[in-house]
């Protein structure tokens, strides 16, 4: 049973969860943790919304469309990362913002560097939107099973 | 020098997660301005504590935490108003 206590501390308590697992994202390039740890974390703020609130009233709203275009996204830039690196050097996934080989023009390298003072490249970015893909994947599972006992009784009704 | 790399995609993450805060309609769930702003100080607390991650040193907050809960809070203003 869900007290009142519980429905006034879970929702900011599940924000800052989801400010750190941000923060976990960002720190993927060079501490322990990156796009999956922070997305699992994200994902864990928001399926202790569900829990507590329940599905129809949890503030956090994950719809169809919406879990689907992010899955889509993260997948589509993890795909374009490579994909960059495969048709300017011929090596997939080659990290542009680095060039350890130095065979990429600058204006390239320019392009996918990311401004912090270790330079990761194409790093941070994979973190990124693998952290998308893992939030939207783990909170989904959670939503079918809650979803689950109306299919079940949808089933039975027919 | 504040390095903007943390500060974009924390915001974009936290962005696109406010957009999703919404009321629920018929709902007696309610939360005001009032726990985003104990909400912020709460984070600017931890930001603090945490010191520049991920061994930056650009400034004495954490500025990656930061721009996320902003993200949330101007996601939440823009698309999450029910």
């Amino acid at each position: 049973m869900t007290t009142t206590i519980l429905k006034l501390f879970v929702f900011p308590a599940s924000l800052v969860l989801i400010c750190y697992g941000i923060l976990t994202i960002l720190g993927g390039h060079i501490t322990p943790g990156g796009g999956f740890q922070g997305g699992a974390i994200i994902a864990a703020g928001i399926i202790f919304c569900l829990i507590v609130y329940g599905l129809d009233e949890s503030p956090i709203k994950l719809s169809d469309n919406f879990m689907a275009s992010i899955e889509s996204i993260g997948a589509l830039g993890y795909i374009f990362l490579g994909l960059a690196g495969l048709f300017t050097t011929g090596f997939f996934m080659y990290n542009l913002g680095v060039d350890l080989y130095h065979i990429v023009p600058p204006y390239i390298v320019n392009i996918f560097d990311y401004p912090d003072p270790l330079h990761a490249g194409i790093i941070p970015y994979l973190n990124f939107v693998v952290g998308l893909k893992v939030l939207v994947g783990l909170s989904a599972v959670v939503i079918t099973f809650l979803e689950s006992d109306k299919l079940l009784e949808n089933m039975e009704s027919k | 020098m504040v390095y903007i790399g943390p500060l974009i995609l924390g915001f974009i993450i936290g962005f696109i997660i406010g957009t999703r805060i919404k009321p629920s309609i018929g709902s007696k769930l309610n939360f005001p301005a009032s726990v985003y702003v104990i909400l912020a100080i709460v984070i600017v607390i931890i930001a603090y504590q945490q010191g520049p991650f991920p061994w930056y040193t650009d400034s004495v907050f954490a500025n990656g935490l930061i721009s996320a809960l902003a993200g949330i809070i101007v996601g939440k203003l823009t698309f999450g108003r029910g």
